[in-house]
Order: C-alpha cells, then structure tokens, then sequence
C-alpha cells in the first residue's frame, strides 16, 4: 500500500519563516560579533573576549607566554604538566612534561603529583591559545597547596611551532 | 502500536526533542563567542560568515525547538489554513532540525575525516571532542527526527 507524505509548501514557507526569525533574533542580539566577523576583525574581538572572561574564570593563575616558557623550560626550574589527552601527550609533548589529562583531575588528590614539594613551579599547558584546560587544572592545582602554578596559554601548538624541544616518551 | 500510546509517546518525544534543541541553543547564546572559536576551530567557513552563523544559530535551534514543542501542545486551532497550525507548526519545525542535523553530522564528519581533535562546539555536552560518540548521537537524533516527521507527514495533518 502506498503510504502518501502530505509535505505541503506551506511547511517549507513557515519553516522559512522561522529560519529568517532566528537571522533577524541572532543579528540583533549579537550585532557586535556579527559586524566584526564582517569587518575581518573577528579575532582580534575573539581574543579580547577570551581575554575578559579568563580574568574573570581564572582569577589568581599567573600566565606565561612562550618566551617565558622556554626560559622556564631551559633554566629547569620549572616542571611541565600537560593537561591534554593521554593519546596527545603520547604522540608529542614538552620534553620532560608529565601528563595528567582531564579525566584523572577528580582524583587529583591521589595522585603522584601530590608527593611533591608544594613549593615546585609547575608549568601547565594544553593543546593551543583557545583551549581553557591548562587555566582550569592550574586553577585545581592551586587549590589542593600548590602555589607557584603558570600556565603557558599559547599550549603545546605554538611550543612544537616555535621548534622548541619534544618528545614522545613518557 | 496501541492508540493510547501513541497518544503519549509522540507528544512525550516531540517535547523532548524541543526541549533538547532550546537547551543546546541557550548554551550556546550564553557563551557566543567561544561557539565562534568553536566554529572557527571547524575551518569550514570563511572568517566573514563565522560571526553570523555562531549568531544565528543558537537562535535557530531555539526557534525550531520551541515550535516543535509548541506544535505539540497546539491542538485543534485552524485558521485560513486546512491544516491544523500545530501540525503545520511541527512539521515546519521538524524540517527544520532535520537540516540541521544533518548538517551537524556533516561537519563532524569532515572533521574527523581530516584529523581534527576539536572540541565539537555542540551544546549539550560541554568539553566534548569530535568523534565518534558525537557522530552516533547526531545519527540516533536523526533517526528519532526521520520517524516523526514520517508520523507526521503520514497523518496528514490530523492530530495524534
């Protein structure tokens, strides 16, 4: 038996309908980021937000810009944690880096970083500028007495671009 | 199956499914500009567009999603129309969230396919990467979505 699908038009004008009623609510609403994609300015407004709203999340975790970390890297001072995934941190990391990935941070109380000295800076990253994770675990480091956490917030893609020392082994 | 249930499980799932849109389109109204890196992160789409599409989207699931679920609740009331509204209501609204499903498996595959460990951008579930689990999920959404808008398009109008 031949089932008939009654799809008039009138459901694709009122699905239409709909569709310019969510580009009218979304421009509206968000006219500023709309005209700064426009203008070509999108990332520059795209890291200023970033910027305000990591002041505001992450109160009280210092940042480091790559510079300062290869400084911190090559005076040894510093130990590196990278916050990624285990599959990341395994393909390439900073060399001497320990991993300690998302999914381990709840039991971050039992872990072997917590037989270490409190005072010992660590140096969190991730993956990129974008990816908040090294500002979240530095702010859990904090929090169970470490309190000389940095976190490198340009992470590991503009460690491995700049050249700097990786490696695979754990 | 039974008349009585159907009378609960297409309106029960209908809600749901609104209701699931309306949340993921709030998520990512409250935080517009790091669903703009999300998309960004895609690399499908030139810089111009990736303010309008992470402007209007979130709007778009809470338009769509909203007149599902209201479709649903709208029983009876015709106007110059011979379809009742809140069938035409649903089945617009469910046009609508099939498209962007299947835009949204779309995307992630091409990510996947080219390698990128991005956080998916998709709303309901926070930090979550591409992969996968986002791919069947969508693909099981779409599923649900196909089997009603069929529901509807053979009911012809008539109310459940």
């Amino acid at each position: 038996m031949a089932i008939k699908c009654v799809t008039g038009r009138h459901d694709f004008f009122l699905a239409a309908c709909l569709l310019g009623l969510a580009v009218i609510l979304g421009v509206m609403f968000h006219w500023p980021l709309v005209q700064a994609s426009l203008r070509g300015n999108l990332t520059t407004l795209l890291d200023q937000k970033r910027q305000e709203r990591r002041e505001v999340q992450f109160q009280g975790v210092k940042t480091l810009d790559l510079a300062q970390a290869f400084q911190a890297w090559q005076e040894k001072k510093a130990l590196f944690v990278d916050a990624r995934k285990a599959d990341e941190y395994q393909e390439l990391h900073v060399q001497g880096a320990i991993n300690v990935p998302q999914e381990t941070w709840a039991e971050l109380n039992s872990s072997e970083l917590m037989k270490m000295d409190r005072m010992r800076e660590l140096v969190v990253y991730c993956s990129q500028e974008s990816c908040d994770d090294a500002l979240k675990l530095g702010k859990k480091l904090r929090e169970v007495g470490f309190e000389r956490v940095l976190a490198f917030t340009g992470g590991f893609r503009a460690w491995d671009e700049a050249g700097y020392p990786a490696d695979t082994s754990r | 199956m039974s008349a009585s249930v159907k009378r609960f499980v297409f309106p029960i799932l209908g809600l749901g499914l609104g209701g699931v849109f309306v949340y993921a389109g709030i998520q990512k109204y409250l935080a517009p500009y790091e669903f703009a890196e999300a998309i960004l992160a895609y690399q499908l789409l030139p810089f111009g567009l990736v303010g309008l599409v992470a402007a209007t989207l979130p709007w778009l699931e809470m338009v769509s999603g909203f007149s599902l679920a209201f479709g649903y609740l709208w029983r009876g009331r015709r106007f110059s129309n011979p379809v009742p509204m809140g069938a035409l209501l649903r089945r617009s609204a469910l046009l609508l969230i099939l498209g962007q499903s299947l835009l949204f498996v779309a995307v992630l595959l091409i990510a996947m396919a080219r390698g990128l460990k991005i956080d998916c951008g998709c709303g309901l579930f926070m930090d979550r990467q591409v992969g996968l689990g986002a791919i069947l999920e969508d693909a099981l959404l779409l599923g649900v979505l196909g089997w009603l808008y069929w529901r509807e398009c053979r009911a012809g109008g008539r109310e459940h």
